[in-house]
């Protein structure tokens, strides 16, 4: 049988300055009819690249440069474009990463049905809602019919994200690229869609390119999986075997790098810096992932490794793959901190009443987003809010930092009412937030020393220039940067620099408490864990509590001492992490554990239903 | 919807009700301050100095300000907007009479500017990438820059004067009955079935209205343009790209009617802009509507009239920016259904 996609040394290249460079790297791999094929591997691998180049719809100044990339035998890059069109939304369709911004705001998914159906001879209007309805049922989604007449907006991300794929499924496809179709969506959806595509693709035989960041995730849904750095496949082979013994150093890193959720608590295994980008790509010379292998000798710098076989169909491009196993994480020595007895904020009946819709004439609905919450944190101690999007995680932290007024309840810290602090610097004194999206909460036009110590502009703690610079200095060593970041621009960081640009400017006045925001959501795997070790670290030298909000409970595990679980406005659980994850006793909580995959290959996953 | 609709209209009528008071108002007081008698004008030139104090009386300019505005808001608010001074007529009804000729005439313009606005944009935005692109761009950008009064002065030129394909004054060409019946020339003739009539005022319509039109296409056509640059990055975009749809498709059937609604928003403002644009071009055109009204009522310093006329300009641009909100309420789905 015909091969549903072939890459054969597929390279994909951008023209930066003049000279070529490659972003996807002589890429071979074969996908055979109704089988998974998973691309893993961190942001800016170039593993959207190749969903891309499939489509032909790469990004202005990149194109195939070389290799062919073969649909049942035809070369995508050679066909006519009449051709391709013709190809795309009937043979070959797409899953994507945003559900809720790729539907058409402004059409019902009816019409978005129809279009595409009209489009591959479904003759009348009849059938192809008829074909339509079956597709929406098929995806699980009540009340199909009714569902046509909606739009967009009035769907959540989920259902969004099962219209899509119904829509997908719907011309009977023999490819499919899903790009990182959970990655927006809340932890608890994740096992159902993923369900729903894997079932899918049964029913209809479809071959499947599913990327994503995730290895435990591509090592339950996937047949092979191919794990990409730099542009470059460095490991590939059948799913569970490169999980379960992994070959190339960078796999067993990100493995490392990666918090458990079930699994003993370790040290997170920390490459240092982070994937050359492009530009620095171009003058890189022999193994591209030298400058953060552990095992990396003078002669991985000479030329680019090749691609060794380490069992049938087990590949990685390495020249020390016997030494891989040994890569180790150091032992956890944060865990002696010990959390104070003093409880240093406690919150008590805590409520927000939102009213939305108001009319002219008064009206509106009232929205509690916050339900009588009640908690505390002891000093020293590291809190977890967990809770799906839109369960009131994110009110409770600006409450807390002042920047909304409570409905009702109290909250106290160090003993003082809050709420009675009229004196908003003496509040930021002592509580301080880091936001969830470093790139809007950091004024571009600043310095970073100026962004780092603007707390020091403030009244009476007004700080003269070289003050403020000295404590610059300080706050960048302590959050592990070198002193000349000082007078960058936030333009000129990377995603974790800003995010730790971000944590130097909340410890800038020594808070007692840190309230963050999902700060390492939508990091890589291996920032992210330079990002956990770096606020452990700090917790043990600066003596400071922190309510840590997050969706991922793995992190949540590894970092924080008590959790409280949000659902509806309402902490419906509460406790030690570990008494909370081995023994759950509200459904969402059960819910929420079991959404993450389990870290050995092998091991069912209960949640992906069969 | 329809309860969204109906209290957005009844909102807006409510905050017009205070917008039209300080208007009034103040158009009140800068026309009282002008160093104009009105008595003195309304009466005969030989009128004498007691006769002109007698008329002052009656015409209550010997009161305080405040109350005089009073007088006139209370004759105002029962459909009495006073007379007007040199036509002897009432102000109101005068309005009344030639309110449908202007917006006749504005409504012919903004259908012009929106067709050669949505077009333009269009095709300014389906020659991005190509090497037409900065001609395309700065075209728009000359045609930005020129005015309504002088579109009228090269178009009357050009097409009037010139060529003479096109006539250039009044409404109908002279001899022509003026039929009434809605006050809307283009269809009272069709409803009496003067065909030549309607022609004619046709013809009399395409250099006011095109002057008009072309003068406000550039804005719309570059709102329209930049609209659609930014939807063009939207997620849809690309996923309608990645099921094969052609590019043709993709802009007339997903880009355009996501980027008609920040233009909508402007043209709204624009048709505001628009039916005041429409008094220089009446003047040029000698088009019998609310511009040369009110020429001749300021030449005649008729202070009734000229306050008439300008609350009526007011009041039809409140109008149109409840009419356009009602319309963005209409297509915006997301306002539309919760
Ligand atoms: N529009 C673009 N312009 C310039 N460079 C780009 C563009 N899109 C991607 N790149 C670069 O191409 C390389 C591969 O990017 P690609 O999007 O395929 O990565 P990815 O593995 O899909 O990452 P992610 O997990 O963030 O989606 C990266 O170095 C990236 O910076
Ligand atoms: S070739 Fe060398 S540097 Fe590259 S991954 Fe292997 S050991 Fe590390
Ligand atoms: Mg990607």
């Amino acid at each position: 049988m015909a091969l549903a996609l072939q890459a054969k040394n597929l390279t994909v290249s951008a023209r930066i300055d003049g000279a070529l460079v490659p972003a996807v790297r002589a890429l071979s791999f074969d996908l055979e009819p109704g089988r998974i094929l998973g691309l893993v591997g961190e942001s800016g691998a170039g593993k959207s690249m190749v969903g891309r180049a499939i489509a032909q719809l790469l990004p202005a100044g990149f194109s195939i440069t070389s290799g062919a990339l073969l649909f049942e035998g035809e070369d995508v890059a050679g066909m006519p474009p009449r051709r391709r069109r013709a190809l795309l939304g009937r043979a070959i369709a797409f899953i994507p990463q945003a559900p809720m911004t790729s539907l058409n705001p402004v059409l019902t998914v009816g019409a978005q049905f129809d279009e595409h159906l009209a489009r591959f001879g479904a003759a009348s209007r009849r059938a192809r809602r008829d074909r339509a309805v079956a597709m929406l049922t098929a995806a699980k989604l009540p009340h199909a019919a009714g569902l046509l007449g909606q739009y967009p907006h009035q769907l959540s991300g989920g259902m969004c994200q099962r219209v899509l794929i119904a829509l997908a499924f719907s011309t009977d496809p023999r490819l499919v690229v899903a790009d990182e179709p959970t990655t927006a969506l809340d932890v608890t959806t994740h096992p159902p869609i993923l369900t729903l595509i894997a079932d899918m693709q049964r029913q209809h035989g479809t071959a499947v390119i599913f990327i994503t960041h995730d290895l435990r995730l591509a090592a339950q849904l996937c047949d092979q999986v191919t794990v990409m750095y730099a542009g470059r496949a460095v490991e590939s082979g059948p799913a569970r075997a490169v999980l379960a013994t992994p070959a190339h150093p960078y796999t067993r890193c990100l493995q490392l790098a990666n918090p458990s959720l079930r699994a003993e608590r370790r040290a997170l295994y920390v490459m240092p810096e982070q994937m050359p980008s492009l530009r620095q790509l171009r003058d890189l010379v022999g193994c591209h992932f030298a400058p953060r292998c552990p095992l990396v000798t003078d002669e991985c710098r000479r030329g680019e490794p090749p691609d060794i076989a380490v069992a049938t169909g087990h590949r990685a491009a390495c020249i020390r793959t016997a030494a891989t196993a040994g890569i180790a994480a150091a032992v956890r020595d944060d865990v002696a901190v010990r959390a104070g007895e003093q409880p240093l904020l406690q919150v008590v009946g805590l409520q927000k009443i939102y009213t939305v819709g108001a009319g002219p004439f008064g009206g509106g609905r009232a929205v509690a987003a916050v339900k009588r919450a009640s908690f505390s944190i002891a000093e020293n101690e590291f809190v977890a809010l967990v809770g799906e999007s839109g369960s009131g995680k994110s009110t409770i932290a600006k409450l807390l930092v002042g920047i909304e007024q409570p409905t009702a309840g109290r909250i106290v810290f160090a003993g003082e009412d809050l709420a009675a602090t009229r004196n908003r610097a003496q509040r930021a004194a002592s509580v301080q937030m880091v936001f969830q999206d470093p790139q809007s909460a950091l004024n571009p036009r600043r310095r970073v020393a100026s962004i780092v110590t603007q707390i020091m502009e403030a009244g009476s703690r007004h700080a003269d220039w070289d003050q403020r610079l000295a404590r610059t200095k300080d706050l960048l060593a302590e959050v592990g940067l070198s002193a000349d970041f000082a007078t960058r621009l936030p333009g000129q960081l990377s995603g974790g620099q800003r995010q730790r640009i971000n944590i130097a400017r909340a410890l800038c006045a020594l808070p007692r408490l840190l309230v963050a925001d999902e700060i390492v959501s939508g990091l890589d795997v291996s920032i992210q864990a330079q990002l956990l070790n770096l606020l452990a670290r700090l917790r043990a030298e600066l003596d400071f509590a922190m309510l840590f909000i997050s969706h991922d409970l793995s992190v949540v595990r590894h970092l924080c001492s008590r959790v409280l679980v949000m659902y509806d406005g309402e902490i419906v659980e509460q406790g030690p992490v570990a008494a909370v994850f081995d023994n759950p006793q509200h459904p969402h909580t059960r819910a929420l554990i079991s959404s993450v995959p389990p870290d050995e290959p092998q091991a069912p996953w209960a949640a992906l239903k069969a | 919807m329809i309860a969204l609709l109906l209290t957005l209209i009844v909102r807006r009528l409510l905050s017009a009700v205070p917008i039209l008071l300080i208007v009034s108002a103040l158009l009140f007081c800068v026309l009282r301050i002008l160093p104009v008698d009105p008595a003195a004008m309304s009466l005969p030139p030989n009128a004498t100095i007691e006769e002109i104090e007698a008329q002052r009386r009656a015409m209550g300019l010997d009161q305080p300000l405040p109350q005089q505005y009073a007088i006139w808001l209370r004759g105002a608010l029962h459909g009495d907007f006073g007379r007007s001074i040199a036509l002897r007529r009432d102000a109101g009804e005068l309005v009344a009479q030639t309110l449908p000729a202007t917006i006749q005439l504005a409504a012919c313009a903004m259908a012009i500017a929106a067709i050669l606005g949505l077009g333009g944009g269009l095709l300014l935005f389906h020659l991005r990438g190509t090497v037409l692109e900065p001609l395309a761009d700065l075209a728009s950008i000359v045609l930005l820059s020129i005015p309504e009064f002088l579109w009228g002065l090269i178009l009357l030129f050009v097409f009037g004067v010139l060529l003479q394909w096109l006539p250039f004054t009044g409404q109908v060409a002279p001899g022509l009955p003026l039929p009434h019946v809605t006050g809307f020339l283009l269809l009272d003739s069709l409803l009496v079935g003067r065909f030549d009539v309607f022609l004619s005022a046709c013809r009399h319509l395409v250099l006011p209205a095109l002057a008009l039109g072309l003068a406000f296409s550039p804005t719309i056509m570059r709102v329209l343009r930049s609209s659609l640059f930014d939807v063009y990055l939207e997620d849809y975009i690309v996923q309608a790209r990645l099921r094969g749809l052609s590019e043709g498709r993709i802009l007339l059937g997903h880009a355009f009617k996501n980027a008609s609604l920040p233009t909508l928003t402007l043209a709204g403002v624009q048709f505001g802009i628009l039916f005041s644009g429409t008094l220089l071009v009446e003047v040029i055109y000698s088009y019998p509507g609310m511009g040369n009204l009110m020429v001749d009522a300021v030449r005649n310093a008729d202070l009734p009239l000229i306050q008439a006329i300008g609350l009526t300009y007011c009041v039809v641009v409140l109008l149109i920016n409840t009419a356009v909100d009602s319309l963005y309420v209409v297509l915006n789905p997301k306002l539309r259904v919760r």
